[in-house]
């Protein structure tokens, strides 16, 4: 691997090598920029260590201490995001799908959430690149804007089986995918042989993360990641530039000096970089004039419903996501709610579907006699699109990490579209399995995915970073995760996440965005 | 450690009632109490076929059994009855949960986040002892560990359904402790063989990976079922749901 000094000025420094920062720093590398990623957890090695087993598996998530507060309070820990090369697509269930086009408008259309300053159409193209390269197994896709894939389905399960026959004698469309997970051989990376420990890192590769897709052909291009490297503070000089990035490392405040910088730590770590990176001339954080860094934080509702068959469907087998549908993705009012939701299998191992049967409330004997039937559920989980909230923020603690740094606080608060939107999911999760001829069925809330804090807009006032993800006010500061997205439809996040900065890449070497422009925080970025 | 015992003696092979009826003696292995639906499946048969990596996580869960180092001995009284009942491990063979609650809370290992109206995991367990003991005084027991499995069980349904109030329970939410203590309980549980015996939990299974995926397959090397019921059914007509 191409190592630099502190003091040697790279073109680019990124906070984060996870799904945002890795695709943007193999795509610039490929143009000749000089690239160093600073990664606050380990530069993993799957085979030495990444184990087959849940409770062993608690290392690869983010488990430094985070508040969590508001009416809803958001469980964080390994149910977030990841800590090491590969970021939080390590330990991600595996489904990509696109957004909507819908998802990019949908003030406009719905008049809820926020339209975004870039269209379906101006990512479209990414898209595919990134679905060719991670790449995605899965059938012909029917919803928002319709398209194939380049890997072909996979087998389902029985479990998923179950699910699917269900659905059809209810009325709702699934299809098989899509997953990034390669079915087939695909350069070094084998066949998934259908273990079922995808949250848990697949140790065979078959899965995507950037460790496997994006990086190796980063550090051929001379990208220098340095593991163990977590970002204190962005410094910036009296102009308003940023002037790299302080870490620490092994114990030791380190400076690295850069010409831009990048975050991508994901939505609660980017909003947190930036407000702890206070000075005398950013006094309230970077971009965080106008009060916008932290806010508009998202999830989505992803309420379990398990169905109980008489035969056993050993769900732990396959991978976790097999088959999903999008059929409830769109506004339809006579539901009574803007925004929709989609349905996808989830099939938790044991500890998994224990937490399950507790949060139905049984425990002792009760909880005993659920879990020795494990083998005979299966599980659907809702992705209902929750609505962006600015009092849905992440903010500094008091309480500090290990590295004597403010942890973050995340409070989260549902609103009456939200609740309206989980219960309507579970109604139909319900019919499915009745249609399936479940003999009972088991219905819990939870959340997943994070999106937003700070997101980009078209204006100062109600954002954080403009179409470029150029901070405002900071004409070489870059938000590249998941952070900057504005709302996040009824999909999982990882697949626009990649295919943003894949966009952003494209942008910086065309330079049509220009990372030495200087600009000042009231301005609108000029036409694209 | 003592623990709440129902007072029901095995006979042969009678079930006790707080089994289903039929449910078979484990034959092969060991599973918790001894019964579970696969007789003749142990997991750890399969261990040859694990990576090196997995199989030292897993076996030294029942090899190598973290010594309690985090709580003291009273703690360990009031926090091992509880860990019995909500798992319901009334005998041996029993997974040692508090064994590995305390090596967690002992080496700081954190879940990675805290209720902003709750203290962190570390005094949360602490204080959850002292709850106990307190409620249990007030029932005129001498302390949680001492009281019987009927007060027992009726101050843990006070803690899940958030019904304690006064003393420790002003500063802890019952219903948020009882989510953080719980899902270590289950992580604990549930991750060790002898629970997947327990359930058919065919394990890891890198880097042999599974073939046979369809409704009512197993691998060859996997356990068999010899025993169904629906536990909805089950757990409602036995009023087992506390
Ligand atoms: C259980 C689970 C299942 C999921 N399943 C899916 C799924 O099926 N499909 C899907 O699309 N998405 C899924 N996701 C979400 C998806 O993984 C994330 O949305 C995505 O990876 C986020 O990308 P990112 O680039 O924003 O951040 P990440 O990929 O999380 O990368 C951020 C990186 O930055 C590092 N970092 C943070 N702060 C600092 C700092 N200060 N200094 C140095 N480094 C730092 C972190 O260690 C991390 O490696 C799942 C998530 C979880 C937890
Ligand atoms: S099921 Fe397939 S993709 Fe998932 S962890 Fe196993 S081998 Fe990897």
């Amino acid at each position: 691997m191409q190592t630099f000094a502190d003091g040697d000025e790279v073109d680019l420094v990124i906070v984060g090598a996870g799904a945002g920062g890795t695709v943007l720093a193999q795509r610039l590398a490929r143009h000749g920029w000089r690239i160093v990623i600073l990664e606050a957890g380990p530069f993993w090695d799957p085979d030495r260590d990444w184990v087959s087993d849940e409770a062993g598996s608690h290392h690869i998530y983010w488990t430094q201490n985070r508040i969590i507060g508001g009416e809803n309070p958001v469980p964080l820990g390994k149910n977030n995001s990841g800590h090491g090369v590969g970021g939080s697509m390590v330990h991600f269930a595996g489904y990509t799908p696109r957004f909507h086009p819908s998802d990019f408008e949908t003030f406009t259309r719905d008049g809820v959430g926020a339209d975004w300053p870039i269209s379906y159409e101006e990512l479209k193209p990414h898209y595919e690149r990134v679905e060719r390269e991670l790449p995605v197994a899965g059938q012909h896709w029917p919803w928002g804007d319709p398209h194939g894939y380049p890997h072909a389905p996979h087998p389902v399960s029985g479990a998923a089986e179950r699910a699917w026959a269900g659905a059809r004698a209810a009325g709702v469309e699934m299809r098989v995918g899509p997953v990034a997970i390669t079915n087939g051989t695909f350069g070094n990376r084998p066949h998934c042989i259908y273990r079922g420990y995808c949250l848990q890192g697949c140790k065979v590769n078959a899965k995507a993360s950037p460790l496997v897709t994006h990086l190796p052909d980063a550090l051929a291009h001379g990208v220098e990641v340095r593991a163990g490297s977590m970002a204190a503070r962005i410094e910036t000089d009296a102009a308003g530039r940023c002037t790299g990035v302080t870490y620490l490392n092994d114990g030791r405040e380190r400076f690295q000096s850069a010409a831009a910088v990048a975050i991508a730590g994901y939505s609660i770590e980017t909003p947190r970089l930036l407000l702890n990176s206070a000075s005398a001339r950013h006094p309230n954080g970077l971009g965080n004039n106008r009060d916008q860094v932290g806010r508009y934080v998202m999830v989505q509702g992803a309420s379990q419903v398990a169905g109980r068959f008489p035969e056993t469907l050993r769900m732990y087998k396959a991978p976790p996501p097999e088959i999903s549908s999008e059929q409830f993705y769109e506004t339809d009012p006579s539901r009574g709610f803007a925004r929709g939701f989609s349905i996808q299998t989830l099939s938790p191992l044991p500890i998994g579907w224990a937490e399950h049967v507790l949060a139905d409330g049984h425990w002792g004997l009760a909880l005993r006699e659920y879990m020795r039937d494990y083998n005979h559920w299966s599980v659907l989980g809702a992705l209902s699109e929750l609505l962006p909230d600015p009092d849905n923020r992440v903010t500094l603690a008091d309480e500090h990490d290990d590295h004597g740094l403010p942890v973050a606080r995340f409070d989260y608060t549902e609103t009456d579209n939200d609740k309206a939107n989980i219960a309507y999911a579970k109604q139909v999760m319900r019919e499915i399995w009745e249609a399936a001829g479940a003999q009972d069925i088991l219905t819990i809330d939870r959340y997943a995915h994070l999106i937003g804090g700070a997101r980009m807009g078209f204006a100062p006032e109600s954002s954080v970073c403009d179409a470029d993800h150029r901070v405002w006010g900071i004409p070489n500061l870059f938000v590249a995760d998941g952070s900057a997205l504005p709302t996040q439809g009824a999909a999982n996040p990882a697949l626009t996440i990649m295919a943003e900065s894949s966009r952003l890449a494209e942008r910086l070497i065309a330079k049509r965005v220009d990372a030495n422009a200087h600009r000042d925080d009231s301005s609108t970025p000029a036409p694209v | 450690m003592s623990a709440p015992r129902n007072g029901h003696e095995e006979r042969g092979t009678d079930p006790r009632p707080e089994n289903p009826k039929r449910l078979p003696r484990q034959r092969r292995g060991v599973v918790p109490q001894m019964r579970g639906r696969y007789p003749d499946w142990d997991v750890l048969t399969q261990v040859d076929h694990w990576d090196e990596v997995t199989r030292r996580v897993v076996l030294a869960r029942v090899d190598d059994v973290p010594p309690i180092r985090f709580f003291d001995e009273s703690e360990v009284r009031s926090l091992g009855t509880f860990c019995d009942a909500v798992m319901a491990q009334t005998e041996e063979p029993r997974i040692p949960v508090l064994s590995f609650i305390d090596d967690k809370l002992f080496c700081g290992r954190s879940e990675g986040f805290q209720y902003a109206s709750m203290p962190d995991d570390q005094e949360t367990w602490r204080l959850l002892a002292r709850g106990l003991d307190e409620r249990a005084r007030s029932l005129e027991a001498t302390s949680f560990a001492e009281a019987g499995v009927d007060v027992c069980i009726r101050i843990i349904g006070e803690l899940q359904r958030g019904e304690l109030s006064g003393g420790v329970w002003e500063r802890l939410d019952p219903q948020l402790t009882w989510k953080v203590v719980m899902s270590s309980v289950l992580d604990a549980f549930y991750s060790h063989p002898w629970a997947w015996n327990e359930i058919g939990f065919g394990g890891p299974a890198y880097p042999r990976g599974y073939a046979r995926l369809g409704v009512g397959l197993k691998e060859a090397w996997e356990g068999e079922e010899a025993f169904e019921l629906d536990p909805v059914r089950d757990v409602d007509e036995r009023g087992l749901d506390l």
